[in-house]
């Protein structure tokens, strides 16, 4: 087989950090074979990925990356999808955006539009060149983003995540994309701890321990399916938080994005929110929070209209990667925060915080600055935050994306016995419509801008 | 026939072609756009008279109707304007402590945004594509590359401004219109929403950075240019 890239005893540190992010990895990645990189969050699949690509900014490297001298003479292309396709789509039109690699290969203009065609057709994204990037569903704009790559002729191709930002459908597409590059001889490594739905398409495993070592072998940690909750009642149903009748919203063009939205929650309920990427979801959760304002119909949450003036201290709301809502010195300031502007007192608030702290079990990060703990830890500390004032109904967008096995089912069964203990409702969005059998009372489709209950 | 119509059912102030028709301004070559873009904008600030700015106000809606690209409507910037004019009436009055100088807190809106709508405006109906060439001929295409760049992704940083913002309100955040009529209220608006945002303005830099080195940007010192739009 033909060996594209070789590491050997290579190890990184980043800078500030005394503990290498990899240590002594060798491996070789063959011609035609996926590999599929996995391991907790945090534990350098992403690093290794950039290393792949000669991505690695400022930090300690030792060992070496060769190219072995291969027949054909040429180095190997190396082409890598990076987590959030939004901050990589860098032009505004779908023919710009796949021309992008090409403009900085210094390819001939004239030569540009039937590579460009020719990479579109490739991962079966039948749209002119002109379409507008904004307009493409997120699995569309991840399929561009692997044109743009295809365009640049890749020998090996990385994908980060893909799981993370495709949805069922999305991801049945991409292994069909990948199948055909395999047998076309490019090599695919795809970093990913959630990896079935590409499984028939992987050959090899590798998986990384958390501690820098890489080993052969595919990481499972506590990644076994989600365990069925036995059924117990979640709580006194003897009021309805919230009751949504008949909700329609229009996007900025005009036409709907869902409509005829109806449902009610009772208190202590947990409510699953599932859907396709784009279908509105986030939407339908701002509108709930008074954020956005539908087109028709009417939202009666916790006895009134969403107003978030009205709703502060009773609806608490988890938006996608909470993290960027941190802004405090430390993990205890930062959970302390709400409570004291809903004014409790210096004493309560201190046990309340030391309460929701231990829950979480970041009882030991209380002192640390929350900006340097990782991705997942980071979760944590934005969900004890949200935690802390006991809100009467909490809305979690996606609360589980891009965390690995450990912290999903932490921050699962947080939210689970919390709101048991204290008579809270969750009403939480997924799109993974199968990813936690049993954990909600009642599971809502959103598809084709229609709500049904499954 | 194209229209004018100021209560479009889309929008408060819109400006109608027929669906998916551009205007004849957008037949005219980008650089002379963006210099007529510029001059309008330059002109807000030399406006000091109400009759001065009511004949501006009306030349940019006319040069904006005559540049659109199909349907133009200036929702979000009524809006932009309405809002800033109650910031900036606020801190006249606080400045001041009586109402004698509204008027010419008023007139500082006004001239701000006529400043800013056309840049606006030609940023949202101007292909980015469009705007690299046009730049590429007046400065290295690298920094071209960068200019284009940052006006594409203000939208989107905006966005990631807007959840910040909505999402510190339900932690608590005394910063809803209503909390920042009390102005013991704005460290709340530094704090959680203008600190996160400059982290997440700064991380977003190094993402795109690096998306655009994973694509070869940089290689060569030279790029050619996609021919299309």
């Amino acid at each position: 087989m033909d060996v594209l890239l070789q590491l050997t005893n290579f190890s990184f540190s980043y800078p500030e950090t005394r503990n290498p992010v990899l240590r002594d990895v060798n491996l070789e990645i063959e011609a035609g074979r996926c590999y599929c990189l996995t391991g907790p969050t945090g534990s350098g699949k992403t690093t290794l990925a950039k290393a792949f690509k000669g991505l690695l900014g400022e930090g300690d490297f030792q060992g070496t990356i060769d190219a072995p001298f291969r027949p054909s003479g040429e180095e190997p292309q190396v082409g890598i999808v990076l987590q959030d396709p939004e901050v990589q789509l860098l032009t505004s039109s779908v023919g710009a955006e796949v021309a992008f690699g090409l403009e900085n290969l210094c390819v001939a203009p004239a030569e540009m539009p039937n590579r460009v065609i020719a990479a579109l057709e490739a991962v079966g994204l039948d749209k002119p060149l002109d379409f507008p990037v904004a307009m493409l569903s997120m699995g569309q704009k991840y399929r561009l983003l692997v044109a743009a790559l295809l365009v640049m002729e890749p020998h090996l191709l990385i994908l980060d995540e893909p799981g993370a930002q495709l949805d069922p459908e999305g991801l049945e597409l991409l292994g069909k994309i990948l199948l055909r590059l395999k047998e076309s001889g490019v090599a695919v490594v795809l970093c990913e701890h959630r990896p079935e739905s590409l499984l028939p398409v992987v050959d090899a495993f590798w998986q990384l321990d958390g501690d820098g070592i890489l080993s052969s072998g595919r990481w499972v940690g506590t990644e076994e399916s989600p365990r069925v909750l036995p059924p117990q009642p979640s709580g006194p149903r003897d009021r309805e938080v919230l009751r949504v009748t008949d909700l329609t919203f229009a996007g900025v063009d005009g036409l709907p994005v869902w409509s005829e939205v109806s449902f009610a929650v009772s208190r202590g309920q947990r409510v699953a929110v599932t859907g396709l990427n784009g279908s509105g979801k986030t939407t339908l959760l701002r509108c709930l929070a008074g954020f956005l304002e539908p087109s028709d119909g009417v939202i009666n949450i916790l006895d009134g209209t969403p107003d978030p003036y009205r709703l502060r201290a009773r609806l608490g709301c988890l938006f996608q990667n909470p993290q960027k809502q941190l802004f405090e010195n430390t993990v205890r300031e930062e959970v302390v925060f709400p409570l004291k502007r809903f004014g409790l007192s210096p004493a309560p608030a201190a046990e309340r915080v030391a309460e929701v702290l231990d829950a979480c079990g970041i009882a030991h990060l209380a002192d640390l600055s929350p900006h340097k703990l990782s991705y997942g830890q980071k979760h944590l500390v934005a969900l004890a935050s949200v935690l802390a004032p006991r809100p009467e109904l909490l809305l979690l967008d996606d609360p589980l994306a891009g965390l690995d096995g450990r912290y999903r089912e932490a921050v699962m069964e947080l939210l689970v016995r919390w709101g048991r203990e204290r008579d809270m409702t969750l009403v939480w969005t997924s799109h993974e419509p199968d990813a936690w059998p049993g954990w909600a009372d009642q599971v809502l489709n959103l598809e084709g801008g229609r709500l049904a209950a499954l | 026939m194209p229209r004018f119509d100021l209560f479009s059912p889309g929008g408060f102030c819109a400006l109608n072609g027929a669906a998916g028709q551009d205007a004849k301004g957008q037949k005219v070559a980008v650089g002379r756009r963006m210099v007529m873009v510029l001059a309008l904008s330059g002109l807000a600030f030399v406006a000091r008279t109400p009759s001065y700015l009511l004949a501006l106000t009306a030349i940019d809606l006319a040069v904006l109707f005559w540049l659109r690209s199909g349907p133009l409507s200036l929702r979000r910037e009524a809006k932009m304007f309405f809002w800033q004019t109650l910031i900036i009436l606020a801190l006249y009055v606080i400045r001041f402590g009586t109402l004698a100088g509204l008027w010419q807190g008023f007139q500082i809106s006004w001239q701000l945004f006529l400043a800013f709508l056309p840049g606006l405006v030609f940023v949202r109906t101007t292909s980015q594509a469009r705007i690299v060439q046009a730049f590429n001929r007046v400065m290295p295409c690298r920094m071209a590359f960068v200019l284009s760049t940052c006006l594409k992704f203000v939208p989107y940083l905006l966005a990631e401004i807007k959840i910040i913002y909505e999402g510190q309100v339900l932690r608590g955040a005394r910063i809803l219109p209503k909390d920042l009529a009390k102005p013991w209220h704005w460290p709340d608006l530094l704090h959680c929403v203008v600190v996160p945002a400059v982290v997440q303005g700064m991380a977003l830099a190094g993402n795109i950075a690096m998306a655009a080195r994973a694509r070869d940007f940089g290689r060569h010192p030279r790029r050619t240019c996609w021919p299309g739009e």
